[in-house]
This record gives structure tokens, sequence and C-alpha cells, in this order.
């Protein structure tokens, strides 16, 4: 598949808007494994995209590398108009403008909740501590646990301590959210609360790339769905006509599996 | 509502329960003890002889220890009448009102973060502690039996007599007449029955003290017994000893003790009053404070206390403080310049620069290019530190002054104590050093600990940094002071190293030592530091990445209180081992406390050649310690336990 089916793909309501983040032939090795090979996408601002694919297809790699976890061999990953290069500056500019929301949560277990919101807006976004304070209660709110600001982490159930990296990742006031299976380590009952917290920031405009296996999710939610398989962009497409009339061979096997 | 506080450890107050972990099923403390005994002592014929084996071993060795310190042939009044000796030395007399007001400094400091810090808790069981006096009185019981009289021979063939060097007819008699302590063997045992009978609280919850209380409490009996046991007064005066066991102790020892005690539970209640009174922020400043006076207390103690400088107020108007001023005013306003905002990259290079200027110095010193003051070159080096620091505080003006008050702070504290170290000092003693006996073994120790710790933190990091110039200096530093005995480096320190310094660069014998066991000290705790920090997972450093923080935030804020948290029990089993190793400071020779018992004690005309009892007690003393301090340990262990899985 070719790089204008793929835009082909985008509603003119879209097309019209500004590029948030533009990955053009992205390719990634660890080793001789190639992880990512030649990923090219537009994901336009405010725009929900849900990334799906079976395990090992190189999701959780192309998410991170938009923030530079992981560094990409070649190709081009442009973020909000920066490009991400071996630059430092352009890598603090970009991760302060990049929210990421973990599978594992990766809160700081040895902060209290309010403090694992504000460390950041403090040293990195230079606020003052009461200003930062106001903000990690009303972004405690937002998410539904303003009871638990002086807990620590290890004292909450998966699904607060998923929603306090939510409100972790909100308070750096970033353009973009990035979104590793936030709710692939969740017990069922938690995972709607999440998916709530996801589907009210996506309303408020928030531009967000979502990696899960949340069909439900994807189908409500998604502006565009890409579907990957070995480290490829196989389709893209609204949920539409992802759910209801793939193009690809592979696609209709992972959807046969999933649903 | 299901976001209320279902899951996770119950709280009490504010602070999570852990210690409730520790609660034991209650089916084992209703088991009959015969039945433990069985279960546990004796569950197979082999493990029975293993237990009749050990007791034996035991026994013998009670009883010959029993028999050592009680026999009528100690000598223990060569330690009694030399404590001041063994704890400092040759520290004058008239002038001990300031080694207890450092003792003092330390007591109130130390009730006052324990009042300050403590959780509470569920305190100590008086089961617990009726099992602990249960104890005690069967050991006494079984001590007295054990342990066989004197036998002497007289002018009628065998005597028997006690330690007390009282003749008696038989050994029974001999029994008998230590009813004092069949006595409190019987007190004891009644106490613990007492104790076991008061009943549980009215939630159903077994009846406690807090611990802290009744440690504390529990200090007021040997403090009271000084003003009415007749302990016996014993003391060194002009080379003679003066030994009346007939009497309490003396003034000079009883009223600082009780002035002690009692300062301990002022300043434990001051300290609990206080942390009712303020909120959750003024508390949290407010122990910042009290951990920071913990780090500057040691130099004051033994700087300005202890050595009482002779300040030539001339020279500091003249020179000192115009230096301290300037450089005050001076690298303030480098830092204020550095963090104005926009500064960017013109911060990180005026930062670079300083700290080559500042190195530039320390080379000009080790080449004997020009003579500068030795404060001046650190005072460089120090800004150029900050400067290094300083693009974290830039922007807002809140956070700049922050940063220049810090700065201000730095500098006075470490000018004044430059200009105070190179003074001489008002107390004269008739050694050359200042202090020796524990008081150097504390001395060492402590500052050993307070530099080796930053040391062996950058050494760890170094060690597991991206950077590989970094890995190999940090690994070859580890690898070669693990590889060599510690008594060649301090050899190597206090004889060598004073012959490559400069000529205008001296470096007392104390300076060398701590110099020595801190680089020594360093490499160990370097590697404890680094399992901490292998024990932190990917995620964490991802987190960090992922919400911005630089490489030193994210070191500081995420890594290292993780790190070292994971890492507290062999770091404490470090401290423990610095503190034992300084015993080696009597082979460079320091007046320590093992030399105080090994040689100078034996060489007084009137304990010639008492060794043994010295040593005893010296064995004594470092195990106090260093009990105290794994205790503590596991103390700290637990509280900070709070907040983890
Ligand atoms: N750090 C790494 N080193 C080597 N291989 C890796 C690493 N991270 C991921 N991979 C490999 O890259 C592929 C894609 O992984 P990933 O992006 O995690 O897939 P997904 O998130 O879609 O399940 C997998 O085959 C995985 O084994
Ligand atoms: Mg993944």
């Amino acid at each position: 598949m070719s790089i204008s089916d793929a835009t082909v793909a985008v509603s003119e309501e879209l097309a019209a808007r500004d590029d948030m983040i533009v990955c053009r032939g992205v390719d990634k090795w660890f080793g001789d494994f190639q992880a990512l090979s030649g990923i090219t996408a537009t994901i336009k601002e405010q725009e929900i995209v849900v990334v799906l694919g079976p395990s090992g297809s190189g999701k959780s790699t192309w998410i991170r590398c938009i923030n530079r976890l992981e560094a990409h061999q070649s190709g081009q990953i442009i973020v909000d108009g920066i490009e991400l290069t071996n630059d430092l500056r352009n890598i603090e500019k970009i991760r302060s403008e990049v929210g990421m929301v973990f599978q594992q949560f990766n809160l700081f277990p040895h902060l209290t909740v309010i403090d694992n919101i504000t460390l950041a807006p403090i040293w990195v976004r230079r606020k003052s501590r009461p200003e930062a304070e106001e903000q990690a209660l009303s972004l405690l709110e937002r998410v539904g646990i303003p009871e638990q600001a002086q807990k620590f982490p290890g004292q909450l159930s998966g699904g607060q301590q998923q929603r306090v990296a939510i409100a972790r990742a909100l308070a750096m006031e970033p353009r973009v959210m990035l979104f590793d299976e936030p709710t692939s380590a969740l017990d069922p009952e938690m995972i709607k609360e999440v998916l709530d917290v996801m589907e009210e920031l996506a309303r408020t405009g928030m531009t967000m790339m979502v990696v899960t296996h949340e069909m439900g999710f994807a189908r409500e939610v998604a502006d565009r769905i890409i579907f990957m398989e070995d480290g490829e962009i196989v389709e893209v497409g609204t949920p539409h006509h992802f759910f209801t009339e793939p193009a690809e061979e592979r696609t209709k096997l992972f959807l046969s599996q999933v649903l | 509502m299901d976001d209320g506080d279902g899951v996770g450890a119950p709280v009490i107050g504010d602070k999570p329960a852990i210690e409730r972990v520790a609660t034991r099923p209650a089916e084992e403390t209703h088991r009959s003890s015969a039945e433990w005994i069985r279960k546990n002592l004796f569950p197979n014929p082999f493990n029975s002889f293993l237990t009749v084996a050990f007791g034996i071993f035991v026994l013998v060795s009670a009883r010959g220890l029993l028999n050592f310190v009680f026999s009528e042939e100690r000598g223990w009044d060569a330690v009694r009448t030399n404590l001041r000796l063994i704890f400092t030395h040759a520290y004058p007399e008239e002038q001990y009102v300031r080694v207890w007001v450092c003792v003092g400094v330390v007591v109130a400091l130390a009730c006052l973060s324990l009042g300050l810090f403590a959780s509470g808790g569920e305190g100590l069981r008086l089961r617990k502690i009726s099992n602990a006096l249960n104890a005690t009185a069967a050991a006494i019981a079984l001590g007295v039996v054990l342990r066989e009289p004197s036998v002497l021979i007289g002018a009628d063939g065998e005597t028997v007599r006690d330690a007390d060097g009282v003749v008696r007819q038989s050994f029974a008699e001999a029994m008998a007449d230590r009813w004092a302590w069949w006595l409190a063997a019987a007190v004891l045992a009644v106490v613990a029955l007492a104790v076991r009978r008061v009943p549980k609280r009215s939630d159903g919850s077994p009846a406690a003290v807090p611990t802290l209380d009744f440690a504390i409490g529990a200090m007021a009996l040997p403090v009271l017994s000084t003003w009415v046991y007749p302990w016996g007064h014993y003391a060194f005066a002009d080379g003679e000893f003066i030994a009346e066991p007939g009497r309490t102790v003396a003034m000079s020892t009883k009223v600082p003790w009780t002035v002690m005690w009692a300062l301990a539970v002022a300043s434990l209640i001051v300290g609990r009053w206080v942390s009712a009174q303020v909120d959750e922020r003024a508390l949290s400043r407010l122990r910042a404070v009290v951990a920071f006076t913990w780090l500057v207390v040691p130099f004051v103690l033994y700087w300005v206390v202890l050595r009482d400088p002779d300040l030539d107020w001339d020279r500091i108007f003249t020179v000192d403080a115009p230096l301290a001023l300037a450089f005050g005013i001076g690298g303030g306003a480098v830092l204020w310049w550095l963090t104005a905002d926009g500064r960017g990259e013109l911060g990180r290079i005026g930062a670079i620069a300083l700290l080559g200027f500042a190195a530039f110095h320390w080379v000009a010193a080790f080449m004997g290019w020009y003579p500068m003051l030795q404060k001046v070159r650190i005072s460089f080096l120090l800004l150029a530190v900050m400067a290094l620091l300083a693009h974290n505080f830039s922007g807002e003006a809140a956070k700049r002054r922050r940063l220049v008050l810090a700065w201000l702070v730095i500098t006075t504290v470490f000018h004044y104590f430059a200009t105070v170290m190179n003074t001489p000092s008002t107390v004269e003693t008739p050694t050359e050093a200042l202090i020796g006996g524990f008081a150097v073994t504390l001395v060492v120790a402590v500052f050993t600990l307070m530099l080796s710790f930053p040391l062996g933190v950058v050494l760890a990091l170094a060690r597991t940094s991206r950077l590989p110039i970094f890995r190999v200096m940090s690994t070859a530093y580890i690898e070669v002071v693990r590889g060599v005995p510690l008594i060649t480096i301090l050899i190597f320190f206090v004889v060598i190293l004073p012959l490559f310094l400069p000529a205008n660069m001296e470096i007392s014998l104390f300076a060398s030592a701590t110099l020595g066991y801190t680089l020594f000290s360093a490499a160990y705790l370097a590697e404890n530091v680094r399992g901490g920090l292998q024990s932190i997972r990917r995620g964490q450093y991802e987190a960090s990445d992922a919400v911005g923080l630089s490489t030193v935030q994210r070191t500081v804020f995420i890594v290292l209180p993780q790190s070292l948290r994971a890492s507290i029990p062999p770091l404490v089993g470090q401290v423990i081992a610095t503190f034992k190793e300084t015993s080696l400071l009597a082979i460079i020779g320091v007046f320590d406390i093992l030399r105080m018992a090994n040689s100078v004690i034996p060489a007084q005309t009137q304990f010639l050649g008492i060794k043994r009892e010295g040593l005893l007690f010296v064995s004594l003393v470092y195990w106090v310690f260093s009990y105290m301090l794994s205790k503590q340990s596991q103390r700290l262990e637990r509280r900070l336990g709070v907040g983890e899985r």
C-alpha cells in the first residue's frame, strides 16, 4: 500500500487542520531485527488515532519513537513542527509537548500522588509550588480522584494509579498525548474508569495516539484507525471503514481473531 | 463511591499502618511453651543432639565469662578510674563542660528529631517487656549458680572467697551470700508477672506502651540510682587514683547525666508538641531544617565547641570577612546573571568557563606557580559547581532568589568554618591531639561517613553512567581501592601523602587519616549504592524522561531516593564497618579507644599489665554502638517502606 492510500482515508474536515505528528519513512532496528520499516503517517491536530495490531507488530516501538524513548535510525519524525534529531534541545522541547501514559503506569512510588503530578511542572515548566498544586488538584478532580492526593501510588488500585498517571502527563499541558496500552494491565472492572477519562480528554480536543486492544474505544472514539503488522502500516481508515469493509487480508484476519 | 479507600494498606492518621504487617498470628501466642520447646528444640534425635551440644557450649562459655568478670583478681578499677581517659583521653578536666555540651546537643537533637519524626506505631507490647524481664531474671539466677566462687589457697589450706574478697566457710555459704543477686532476679520475676497481668485495652488490642517513652523512662532508673546507690567514687587525679567504693558517684558524673536525661525528656516533649501544633507543610519544612542541622552539628561540635578557636579579630576584619563578603556578593551576582531569562547556552558556557578557572588555581597550587589562600581556591570551585546547577533555577525571580540565597548560606558557612579551622585552639592538652579515646573514634567515623556518602553516590552514578570515560574511571578507582587493605591506604595517607603535598599545604594526622578512611569507605558505599541503582525498573527512567525531567533532575528526584532506600541494609552495614574499622587508628599512632585499653592503661604504674579488663570493656562499647546502629536501621527500613508496593 502507498502513502497516498493512507491519506485518502483522512476526511476533508481533518485534512484542513495542521499537522501535529508527521512520520516519513521511519525505520527502526534492534540490532539486526527491523522493528519498524518505512512508517509513514500524519496525525492532525485534535485527531484521535488508535493503533491496532497483533503483539510484537511494533506499536509500542513506534509510539516510543515519537517522544524519543527509542531513537529511530532513518526517516523523519516531526512533532508540532519540531524535528526529532539527536539535538538535545529538540528532544527537551518535544518531551514537554508530548505526554505519555504507560501500560505499567510507572508512577514514582516514593512520592505522593500530588508530588508525582507536580514534580515536572515545578522543575521543568518552572511553576511555583502553590500554582502547580492547585493545577494538580484540579486535574485529580478531572480524573475523578481528588481525595487521593496525599496517598502513595502503592495505596491505590490499578485504575486509580492509571488515572494519576494521566493527570501527571496532563500537568505538563502537552499538545499530544500518547497512550501505550493504558488498560492492558488493569483488572476488567477498572478498565472503564480509565477509558472514561480518556474519552473525556478526547472531547476536549486533545490530540491523541492510542495503542489499545479495546475495540469499543476504537470504534466509538477514534477518528482514524491505523493497523500495523510486522513493523509496517498495513491499513489506515475510519472506524466505520475499518470494522465494516477492511481492504487487506491481514486486517481481516486480525479482526476475526479479536472480535 | 468506588474511588474510595477500598484498596491498599489501611491508614491510621496520615500514615499507612505498615507496622501491622508484623503482627503475629494469634494462634501462635496461645501455644504452650512446652509444646514450643518440643517443636523447635527437640523435633528429632539429630536436632535434639544439636540443642544439647549447643546448650552445653553456651553454659561453659557463660561460666568462663562470669568467672572472668567477677574474679577477685580482676582489676576493674583500671577501667573505673580511667573512664575519662577511655572516652576523651587528655581533654582537660576544667574544660570538660564542653564535652557535656556536645553530648547534650546530640541528645537534645536526637530526641527532638524523634519527637518530630516518630511514627507512633503500635508501641512495645507489655507481654514482650514481661518476657524480657523474665529472661533477664532467669539469666541472673542461672549466672549466680554457674559462677564458681574464687578458690584461693590460704594458710589453712583452701578458702572459699567471693568477689568482694570476703572469706566464706563453704561453697554453699558463698552461694547464699549472693542474696543481692537472688533478690534482683526475684524482683524482676515479680515485676514481669505484674506486667503480664495488665488487662488488654478496651478495644481488645494487647496492652502496650509507646516504645520511645518506655526507653527514655527506663533510662531514668540508672540516672536516679547515681544519686542514691553507692556505685563508688573513682577518679584519676595527678597520677594518683582515688577509689572509694562506699560512696555515690562523683558530682561531675551524676549532675551531667541527670541534665542529659532531663534534656532528652524535654526535647522529646517539645518535638511532639511542635509536631502536633503545626500543619503538614510547616512540619515537612521543620524536618528539613532538623535534617540540615544534623549535617552541620558535627562540624560545630568539634571545631567550635570542643576546640574553642582563639579567634584573631584583627585578621577577621581585615582579611576573612571582606573575602567572604566579596565571594558572597560577587558569586551571588554571577549566579543571578547566569539564571536570567533566555540566558540559555551562554549560562552553560559561563559555568564551564568558571569551572576551568577554578580548576586552574588548583593546578597552579600543585605546581607552586603562585600563592593563594586555600579557601579562595575552594570558593571558586564551590561557585563553579553552583553555576553548573544554576540552569535548574533559571526563569522565575523567586527561584533565582532561592539560588542566590543558597549561595549566600553556603559561602557564609564555608568561610566561617574555614576561618575557625585555621585558628589555633584555646584548649590546651598535654598531648598533641585535642581528643583521643572514644571521642576520636566517633569524630573520625562521623566525618568519614559524611564525606564518603556523597563521594560513594557520585562513584556509583559514574559507574552506571552511559559515558565510558566516567564508567572506566569509577570502575578503576573502586576496584583498586577494594583490592588494597585499609591499613595500607591509611599508612599511605599518613606517611606518604604529606611528602607529595606542595610546601605551603599541610595536613594533620587526623585529616589525612579521615581522608584515607573516606576514600576507602566511598568505594564500598559506591558498590552498595550501585546495587540499589540496578534495582530500579526501566519504567521509572522512561516516565521521568517522558515528563521532561533532565538527567540531573531524574537522578536527584527519582533514581537516588529509590535506590538509596533499597540499599539501606548494606549501607548501614558499611556504616557499622567504618565505625569499627576506626580501631586501626591505633596502629597509625592515634590514641583511640583501643589503644587506651591495649597500651595506655596497662602502662600506668597502678595498673601495670592490666589489659584484658580494658579490652573487654572496649568491646562492649563497640558492641553497644553497633547494635544501636543496626536497630535504628531496621526502624528506618520499616519507616521508609511507606509508599512502596
Ligand atoms: N529493546 C528491544 N530490544 C530488542 N528488540 C525489541 C526491543 N523492544 C522491542 N523489540 C522487538 O520489536 C518488536 C516490536 O515490539 P513492540 O513495539 O513492543 O510491539 P507491540 O507493542 O506491537 O507488541 C518485537 O518483536 C520486540 O521483540
Ligand atoms: Mg506494546
